[in-house]
């Protein structure tokens, strides 16, 4: 049987910065509800149901710290359930919430978190802790030498240098200093870049997400509501869900099961969405991609897992300079994508968010113009959980 | 839901093992894992989608969904996790098959008890500036309510005991292995006061178990020729707000709200007759004669009553807890899911020794956080229900 159809008709989001001293946790969700309601012009009075969108708790220092966030979303004696996928957090809510919709449970759903990862302290240290405390967690593993190890296969097996890399970030700030909403706005070099501060090699400072603060939120709604309120929307066609193991060793060495430099599970997740919305072709189909990618690195195989671009080729292809830019084909992360803003409770509600407003050609600058069918995608986890969407105009 | 696809509970598995240091959480969540799956007549291949539901501060780890995936087969699968609590890990699921895009979906959760000090990582869920200075974790915010509830109705602690008496005896048939106690109402009673007025006696210790759900589209069901499944007729869940200041603790708004989606969902008018079962929250036997109430199924001033003439005892008008309850085993964080579980297998006929005679229709209530902040409620029924476009 398919699914109803489920429309995005709000989308809220706040400024991502360093720091927001001047709003506590649930102001920070609060800010983005109201830019989201606004948006749809809607009240919290009309919402059936809210999907929390909230990551490791340990990033707030508060435990189920969705609790705190119930009045902040007006979901008072209201449905009301969290969502953590790690990373994928986001992506992952906005698939619950679509699932309230299409089972015919609500017409219309608010999906809502926030972050303060620029007020946390050191994310890597609290990064640690997702690992098994026995075998792998005394093992100076955080987010970003779990990806730098998967640089260094990706290296290996296709050839990717550090100006590849560097590549990657000299796009997305340029992006990304067309979108007013971004944290790190300030357009870069290659050289820039490659003479940033070494991290855990081959990644640099600037190869880096930043840590970053802000709120995001989307009211979903039925089709059957938003015929009869005549409201604006845009199409959830296609989503999905894929993860691989726990154990990083199991993506390594032999008898692995997945290849760490891969994004293996990313591809299948992006099998099944296609699948849904009936994308065949998504080098000719897609307009525009959102994908989450937290280091440069990462964005390549993103690229190839989405199947815009043959496996181990988008280094040469973004270098020849024809692919992912904006203006160019396939631009990816015009938003200027997670290395510039990364809020990671709802990071990649961002990615659905973003690819929401290229289809219904509210960018803004960073608009990809003509753009009708958009992708987004989350990771989340050691690159263990992939969720993945397809929104159309 | 208001939904032309039907989802129905095809499997169950509870691994509660004596000696659960033997084995690490990854084995147990496998062992129930396989067990759920070999009791729906599945093999994991079958399984399109899995919902976890854990808890990063009992777990120690900061995404507690990471470790499960190997163990609940989520390699390659699309797998979520909702930590708010297990009750909603259960309600997703449903969903995600009503909404047709899966035909099954594995719900697993599981009480850890591998943390030092259960309390502790409690009162990490309170906020860093007001009340985490407080003694607060989950067993006071029962002594708080059960507090406001003594306050609002006389004689509900004559009524608790009683409560608590009836769900020892329960627990007796239903898992003699657990030798759950105390059952004498005197003891009960007077037993040590653990956070006023609950005493040692009204409560259980934290007990380590897995629970583990499947679930499935009618259309597999009949392809695959499954008998009995208890059919899902409503679901509702709503929440209270955070903060225990902004709550009067006596009442449970969103219990009501939760109890009216589900029997709106299941077309029932008059909750106090629609069940042959209930299993329902009841950390504190206070929590049971709040869900009690809140569920439509005895107004507070009939409770003392209603127990005394053994209303809710097995061969009473309306068994209630006929498998003891969390006050005789308490699976801290997937005790709202057990009830889920506990009344599904009373429709397949698959409870055990607790089975409640022709149940054709039962009603479960979870409840979560502080001062059962989440309220999730369950109508099963023995046959499909009837189609509401």
């Amino acid at each position: 049987m398919k699914a109803p159809r489920v429309g995005i008709i709000g989308i809220g989001q706040s400024d991502y910065k360093s720091r927001r001293d001047d709003a506590n946790y649930p102001e920070l969700v609060r800010e983005a509800v109201a830019l989201a309601l606004k948006d749809c012009q809607r009240s919290l009075e009309d919402m059936e149901a809210v999907v929390y969108s909230l990551a490791p708790d340990a990033l707030l220092g508060i435990g189920n710290a969705e609790r705190l966030g119930v009045d902040a979303v007006g979901a008072r004696n209201k449905r009301f359930m969290r969502i953590n996928t790690g990373g994928s957090t986001g992506i992952s809510s906005v698939a619950a919430a679509h699932s309230h919709i299409a089972a015919g449970a609500c017409d219309i759903v608010l999906v809502a978190g926030a972050d303060k990862v620029g007020e946390c302290g050191d994310s890597q240290t609290i990064m640690n802790k997702i690992w098994d405390p026995i075998y792998e967690r005394s093992l100076p593993l955080g987010t970003i030498t779990m990806l730098a190890m998967s640089a260094l296969r990706y290296m290996h097996k296709y050839g990717m240098t550090q100006e590849d890399m560097a590549r990657v970030i000299v796009k997305n700030r340029a992006h990304a200093a067309l979108n007013p909403r971004a944290h790190l706005r300030k357009e870069t070099t290659i050289e820039e870049v490659m003479s940033s501060r070494m991290i855990s090699w081959p990644i640099k400072l600037f190869d880096c997400c930043p840590q970053s603060s802000g709120g995001c939120a989307m009211v979903l709604a039925s089709e059957e509501y938003i015929r009869a309120n005549n409201l604006e929307a845009v199409w959830i066609t296609g989503l999905a869900h894929s993860s691989e193991s726990y154990y990083l060793g199991d993506r390594m060495g032999r008898g692995y099961t997945a290849d760490h430099a891969d994004a293996h599970a990313l591809g299948e997740s992006f099998q099944r969405s296609y699948k849904m919305a009936g994308i065949a072709d998504p080098v000719r189909q897609v307009d525009v991609a959102e994908l989450y990618a937290p280091f440069s690195n990462t964005e390549f195989h993103a690229i190839e897992a989405a199947g815009l671009a043959p496996i181990g080729r988008s280094p040469q292809m973004l270098k020849d300079g024809e692919y992912f830019k904006l203006g160019g084909r396939l631009p990816v992360n015009p938003s200027g994508g997670t290395v510039c803003s990364n809020p990671i409770a709802v990071t990649a509600m961002v990615r659905v968010a973003e690819a929401a407003l290229q289809v219904w050609g509210r960018a803004g600058a960073h608009q990809v113009q003509g753009a009708k069918v958009a992708i987004a995608s989350g990771n989340g986890g050691d690159h263990q959980f992939f969720g993945t969407m397809v929104v159309e105009a | 839901m208001r939904t032309a696809l039907q989802v129905g509970m095809i499997g169950c598995a509870f691994h509660a093992p004596r000696n659960h240091d033997t084995a690490s959480l990854e084995e147990a969540v496998h062992q129930a894992t396989h067990n759920a799956l070999r009791d729906a007549g599945l093999a994991i291949d079958d399984i399109d989608g899995i919902v976890v539901a854990a808890n990063d501060q009992y777990d120690g780890r900061a995404i507690s969904i990471m470790a499960a995936s190997g163990s609940v087969g989520g390699v390659g699968r699309d797998i979520l996790c909702t930590p708010s609590c297990a009750e909603h890990a259960f309600v997703l699921a449903a969903l995600r098959v009503g909404a047709g895009q899966f035909r099954t979906q594995l719900v697993v959760s599981w009480s850890s008890l591998e943390t030092t000090d259960l309390s502790e990582a409690q009162r990490l869920g309170t906020d860093p500036y007001f009340h985490r200075q407080l003694p607060i974790d989950d067993l006071s915010s029962h002594g708080m309510q059960a507090n406001a509830l003594e306050a609002r109705v006389p004689g509900a602690r004559e009524a608790a005991i009683a409560v608590t008496e009836s769900s020892r005896k329960h627990a007796a048939i239903a898992y003699p292995e657990f030798a759950a106690s105390p059952v004498d109402p005197r003891v009960i009673a007077s037993s040590r006061v653990v956070r006023w007025p609950l005493t040692e006696g009204m409560v259980s210790k934290p007990a380590f178990a897995v629970v583990a759900v499947v679930l499935a589209s009618d259309a597999f069901i009949a392809e695959r020729g499954i008998g009995q499944p208890a059919w899902i007729h409503g679901m509702g869940w709503a929440t209270e707000p955070g903060f225990l200041g902004d709550r009067d603790l006596a009442e449970l708004p969103s219990l009501r709200s939760a109890a009216q989606q589900a029997y709106d969902a299941a077309g029932i008018t008059q909750a106090e007759s629609a069940f042959d079962v209930a299993e329902v929250a009841d950390a504190s036997p206070y929590q049971q004669l709040l869900a009690l109430e809140a569920l439509g199924l005895c107004e507070a001033t009939a409770w003392q009553a209603s127990i005394g003439r053994g209303d809710f005892q097995s061969g009473g008008r309306l068994p209630v807890n006929p498998s003891g309850g969390a006050l005789s085993f308490n699976p801290v964080f997937c005790t709202g899911l057990m009830r889920i579980a506990e009344a599904g297998n009373q429709v397949r006929g698959q409870a055990g020794r607790h089975q409640v005679a022709d149940v054709t229709k039962a009603l479960a209530h979870g409840a979560s956080g502080f001062a059962m902040q989440y309220n999730t409620v369950v109508v099963f029924g023995r046959d499909r229900k009837e189609v509401q476009q």
